[in-house]
C-alpha cells in the first residue's frame, strides 16, 4: 500500500485563554490516499476548519495554541519541520482553496503577477514570459476563455465566480500532492457554485490531486467527495465512502444531520433535536463495501 | 468590567500602569496629608532653606525662594488632574455628539459638522491653545478653555469613523424598521458601543492633556505663580541646570510617571476592549 | 375571496442616473394573500433584496405603488405601517446590538409602538421569550452570551413583538447550522398559523422554500420570471432559469438527484 498523502493521527487541539484552557480537538485521526478527495464535514464549532488550518501549519506559531498528535504529510512529520520548511510547504506541495475568492485574492495586483509569484514558489527562475504562458494554460482547464483579459486584470474587476476559478487554478498551478478546500464556493451564487465545483472535481481528477474537502453543506459533499468524515465538536463520528454514509448513516449525529437538510423533493421540514446525549455515541465506521 | 480589571492586573506593564496612575491620583488626591509642607504650595518664602539639593526633610529639594519641591509636585499633580478631568468633561461629549450625529444622518449635516471639525483639527494644537491664550487672559480656565477648545475634534473624528460602522449592522436597521427615532438610535443604540474606544482614548489622553498643560505652562501660558504646575516647575528650574539640577529633574520625572501611567493603561484597554467587538 | 394584504404594482427601482443607472427592479407586480409564505427566490443581482427593501420602506420605489390592505404606501412610512410589516435579518450577529440586553432590545419594539401598560411590558417581553421556545430570564442576557440559533429566536420575537401582519424573513436560517435551521424553521411554520401571520420569505435556498413556501417568486436580474405555488412550480417550472435554479442544488438523496437530472434535462450547459 502507497504512504497516504496526509495522514492525521489522534490529533488534539486546545487554547489557553485568560478563561483557563479549552479543547477544541479531542484526537481526531484521518487519512487522504493520492488522488483521493475526502471531506471533513460538520458544522460551525466541530473542529473542521482549525484541522485544516493544522494541516497548513499556520496554528502552529500561534502561542496561545497546544498541538497533540501527529501530522504526516506524505510519510513526513509535519512537527519536525521548521518554519522556514512549512512555509515551504504550502503553495507547492500543499495548496489551499478559502470560501471568499475575491477577498482571498490580493486587491492591489493583477492577477498575472499573483500567478507569477506562485509559480515563482515552486521554481523561483522561473520568467514572467512562461509564468504567464503556464498561467494561460492552466486557465483554460478551468474554462476561462480569455486568460489574457483575466490575467491583466485585478482581482475587483472580475466576478465572483470568475476568481474562484482564478483561485483554483493557483491553487492546482504548482502540481501539488494535496489540496485544502474550506468551504470553497459557499460565498457564491448556487449556479457558479454547482460550475465551480464540477470545474474543480474535473481538475483535481485529470492532475491526481489529493483533496481534503472542509464543508458544512451536505449535498455539496456528496457530490464532490469519495470519502467522507463527519466530525461532531472535535471528534469523528461517522467515516466511511461517500455513497455508503449518505446512503445508510448509523451515527444519531449523522442521522440528525441527514435527516435536517430540507428536501428538494419535499415533505416538510423535519422535527429534529439541536442537540441530544446520543450525539456522543462512539465512532462508526463504514468499510469500502459500506458494510459495517 | 470585572474581567477588564482582572486583565489589566494581570499583564505586568498594564499593571505598571495601574501602579503608577494611583500613585498619581492618591497623590492628587491626599496630598494635604502627605505633604511634609502644605503651606509651600502657595506664595511661601524661606530664604534660609532656598535652592537646597535632596535632603531631609525636603526629599526632593527645595526652589530658589526655599519652597519644598515635593509638596509642590503633590499639588501639581491636583491642579493637572482636575485639568485633565475638566477638559475632558467639556470636550467628550462635545465631540462624541457632534460625531454621532455626524455620523448617522450624513448627507448636509455630516458635512457640515466635518469641514467645521477639520479647520479645528487643520490647526496645530499648541498653536491654538497660544493664540487663545494670547487674546485672552493667560489664567487657569482660559487654559482649559483653550486645551478644550482644541481637544473635541479627535473625538468627533473617532466616534464619527465608528457611527458609520455600526450604521451598517442590522441591528440599527432592525431599529429603524421597528420605528425607532433617531434620537434613540443615535443614543441608545450606536453609543454604547463607541463607548470602549471613548474610555480607552479617554485614559490615553489624561496622559496628554497634563504633557500638553504643562508645556502651555512651561511656555509662561498655563497656570501662573504661585499656583504650582509642573511644566512651570521645569521651565523655571531649567535655567539653572546642571547645577540646582533636582529644580528640573523631580517635576520632570513626576510628568513622565504620570502621561506613561495613563498611557499604559490606555494601551493595554485598547487591546482588551477591542478584541471583546 | 378576501382582498390581498399586500400588493406591488408595477414597482420599479433605478438606483443612479443616467449611464450608471442600474435597474434594480423592473415593473414588479405582485400580490401576497393573508396567511401564506410567499418566497422571493433568486441569486445576487436578481432584485430580491430591493424588493425586500421597498417592501419594508427602508427605501421607496422609483415607480409604481405598494398597498397594504388597499391602501398604497407613502414614500415616508407612519408608525402603524412599520408596525404592520416587521424584519428578520439574516445574521443574527448583527441584528441584536452586542451592548443592550435581549430584553431592552425587544422592549423597544413595544415602547416605539405603545403596547401595554409600561409596567407590564417586561412580562410581554418574557412572554414574547417563551413564545419563540427561549426561556423568560434571557431577558437578562446579553445577545453576545446566546448562540446563533438562540438569537435567531429572539429576532424573530422582535418581529412579533410589534403585533405585526407582515413579516419579511430575509434568508433567515442561511447563516445557521442545518440542525438549527430545520427548528428555526419549524417555528416559523408554527408562528405563521397561531399568529396568522403573512410572510414574505427572501432565499437563494430551494430546498428550504420546497418545505415552507406556499407560493414562489422566482427573480432574475431584476426581473421576475416566475411565480407559482409551490407544488406546480417544482413539478413543472416554466422559464428556464427555474430549471436552471434548481438543478443547480446539492442534494443529499437519490430521489432528489433523480428530480433534478429530470429538470436539467434539455437544459442547455452554459456557463459563466
Amino acid at each position: 500500500m502507497s504512504t497516504p498523502t496526509l495522514d492525521i493521527r489522534n490529533l488534539t487541539l486546545g487554547f489557553k485563554g485568560y478563561t483557563g484552557f479549552t479543547e477544541v480537538l479531542h484526537g481526531i485521526s484521518l487519512s487522504v490516499e493520492p488522488g483521493e478527495r475526502v471531506a471533513l464535514v460538520g458544522e460551525s464549532g466541530s473542529g473542521k476548519s482549525v484541522t485544516a488550518r493544522i494541516v497548513l501549519g499556520l496554528l502552529q506559531e500561534l502561542r496561545t495554541a497546544r498541538i497533540g498528535g501527529s501530522v504526516l504529510f506524505e510519510g513526513r512529520e509535519l512537527d519536525g519541520l521548521n518554519k522556514r520548511e512549512r512555509h515551504a510547504l504550502r503553495g507547492k506541495a500543499m495548496s489551499m482553496i478559502f470560501q471568499d475568492p475575491t477577498s482571498s485574492l490580493n486587491p492591489v495586483f493583477r492577477i498575472s503577477d499573483q500567478f507569477h509569484d506562485v509559480l515563482r514558489r515552486a521554481d523561483p527562475r522561473i520568467t514572467r514570459d512562461a509564468a504567464l504562458e503556464r498561467a494561460a494554460a492552466i486557465l483554460a482547464e478551468v474554462s476561462v476563455r480569455d486568460a489574457e483579459r483575466v490575467l491583466n486584470a485585478f482581482p475587483f474587476q472580475l466576478s465572483g465566480g470568475l476568481n474562484q476559478r482564478v483561485m483554483i487554478a493557483m491553487a492546482l498551478a504548482n502540481e501539488p500532492a494535496l489540496l485544502i478546500a474550506d468551504e470553497p464556493g459557499t460565498a457564491l451564487d448556487v449556479t457558479v457554485q454547482a460550475q465551480t465545483l464540477q470545474l474543480m472535481r474535473k481538475l483535481v481528477e485529470e492532475h491526481h490531486t489529493a483533496v481534503l474537502f472542509i464543508s458544512h453543506n451536505l449535498g455539496v459533499v456528496r457530490e464532490f467527495a469519495d470519502r467522507v468524515y463527519v466530525i461532531y465538536k472535535g471528534r469523528i463520528v461517522e467515516q466511511g465512502p461517500t455513497r455508503a454514509v449518505f446512503e445508510g448513516p448509523r451515527h444519531p449525529y449523522t442521522r440528525a444531520l441527514m435527516a435536517a437538510v430540507p428536501r428538494l423533493t419535499g415533505g416538510g421540514i423535519p422535527d429534529i433535536d439541536e442537540d441530544s446525549p446520543d450525539f456522543g455515541a462512539p465512532l462508526e465506521t463504514h468499510d469500502a463495501e459500506g458494510r459495517a | 468590567m470585572k474581567r477588564t480589571l482582572a486583565i489589566l492586573l494581570a499583564n505586568p506593564l498594564s499593571l505598571l500602569g495601574v501602579v503608577l496612575v494611583s500613585v498619581v491620583i492618591l497623590s492628587a488626591v491626599f496630598a494635604d496629608f502627605i505633604a511634609p509642607f502644605p503651606e509651600h504650595s502657595g506664595a511661601v518664602v524661606d530664604f534660609a532653606n532656598f535652592n537646597k539639593p535632596p535632603e531631609w526633610p525636603y526629599i526632593f529639594g527645595t526652589d530658589l525662594v526655599g519652597r519644598d519641591m515635593f509638596s509642590r509636585i503633590l499639588y501639581a499633580y491636583r491642579i493637572s488632574l482636575i485639568l485633565g478631568i475638566v477638559v475632558l468633561a467639556i470636550a467628550v461629549p462635545i465631540g462624541v455628539t457632534i460625531g454621532l450625529v455626524a455620523g448617522y444622518l450624513g448627507g448636509w449635516t455630516e458635512y457640515l459638522l466635518m469641514r467645521l471639525t477639520d479647520v479645528f483639527l487643520s490647526v496645530p494644537p499648541l498653536v491654538l491653545a497660544m493664540s487663545i491664550m494670547g487674546v485672552l487672559q493667560p489664567t487657569l480656565a482660559n487654559g482649559m478653555l483653550a486645551v478644550t477648545a482644541m481637544w473635541w475634534p479627535w473625538y468627533t473624528r473617532l466616534v464619527y469613523n465608528i457611527t458609520r460602522g455600526e450604521k451598517e449592522e442590522g441591528y440599527v436597521l432592525a431599529a429603524e424598521v421597528i420605528g425607532a427615532s433617531k434620537a434613540h438610535i443615535i443614543f441608545r443604540e450606536i453609543l454604547p458601543n463607541c463607548v470602549p474606544a471613548i474610555i480607552t482614548k479617554m485614559t490615553l489622553d489624561m496622559g496628554f492633556v497634563i504633557l500638553i498643560a504643562s508645556s502651555l505652562s512651561f511656555l509662561g501660558l498655563g497656570v501662573q505663580p504661585p499656583t504650582p504646575d509642573l511644566g512651570s516647575m521645569v521651565a523655571d528650574g531649567a535655567k539653572y541646570l546642571p547645577d540646582s539640577w533636582w529644580l528640573t529633574i523631580f517635576p520632570g520625572l513626576a510628568i513622565l510617571i504620570a502621561v506613561f501611567g495613563f498611557n499604559l493603561i490606555g494601551d493595554a484597554l485598547r487591546d482588551i476592549l477591542g478584541a471583546e467587538q | 375571496m378576501t382582498a390581498p394584504i399586500l400588493e406591488l404594482d408595477a414597482v420599479s427601482k433605478t438606483f443612479g442616473t443616467g449611464a450608471d443607472a442600474v435597474h434594480a427592479a423592473q415593473s414588479i407586480s405582485f400580490a401576497v394573500n393573508r396567511g401564506e409564505c410567499l418566497a422571493i427566490v433568486g441569486e445576487s443581482g436578481s432584485g430580491k433584496s430591493t424588493v425586500a427593501n421597498m417592501i419594508l420602506g427602508i427605501y421607496p420605489p422609483s415607480s409604481g405603488e405598494i398597498r397594504l390592505n388597499g391602501t398604497a404606501l407613502p414614500a415616508s412610512r407612519k408608525l402603524e405601517h412599520r408596525r404592520a410589516i416587521q424584519l428578520v435579518q439574516q445574521n443574527p450577529l448583527s441584528s441584536l446590538n452586542p451592548k443592550r440586553s435581549i430584553g431592552a432590545s425587544l422592549r423597544l419594539a413595544l415602547d416605539v409602538h405603545d403596547i401595554g401598560a409600561s409596567a407590564e411590558r417586561a412580562n410581554l417581553v418574557g412572554a414574547l421569550l417563551e413564545e419563540v421556545g427561549l426561556p423568560a430570564d434571557f431577558a437578562r442576557r446579553s445577545p453576545t452570551a446566546l448562540s446563533g440559533g438562540q438569537r435567531q429566536r429572539v429576532a424573530i420575537a422582535r418581529a412579533l413583538a410589534c403585533q405585526s401582519e407582515i413579516v419579511v424573513l430575509d434568508e433567515p436560517t442561511s447563516a445557521l447550522d442545518v440542525l438549527v435551521q430545520a427548528r428555526v424553521l419549524k417555528l416559523l411554520n408554527q408562528l405563521r398559523e397561531t399568529r396568522d401571520l403573512t410572510f414574505v420569505f427572501i432565499t437563494h435556498d430551494l430546498s428550504v422554500v420546497r418545505n415552507i413556501a406556499t407560493r414562489i417568486a422566482v427573480f432574475e436580474k431584476g426581473r421576475m420570471v416566475e411565480l407559482g405555488d409551490t407544488e406546480t412550480l417544482f413539478a413543472n417550472p416554466a422559464h428556464p432559469y427555474t430549471r436552471r435554479l434548481i438543478s443547480a442544488v446539492p442534494v443529499v438523496t437519490l430521489e432528489e438527484a433523480a428530480l433534478r437530472s429530470s429538470l436539467a434535462a434539455g437544459l442547455e450547459e452554459t456557463t459563466e
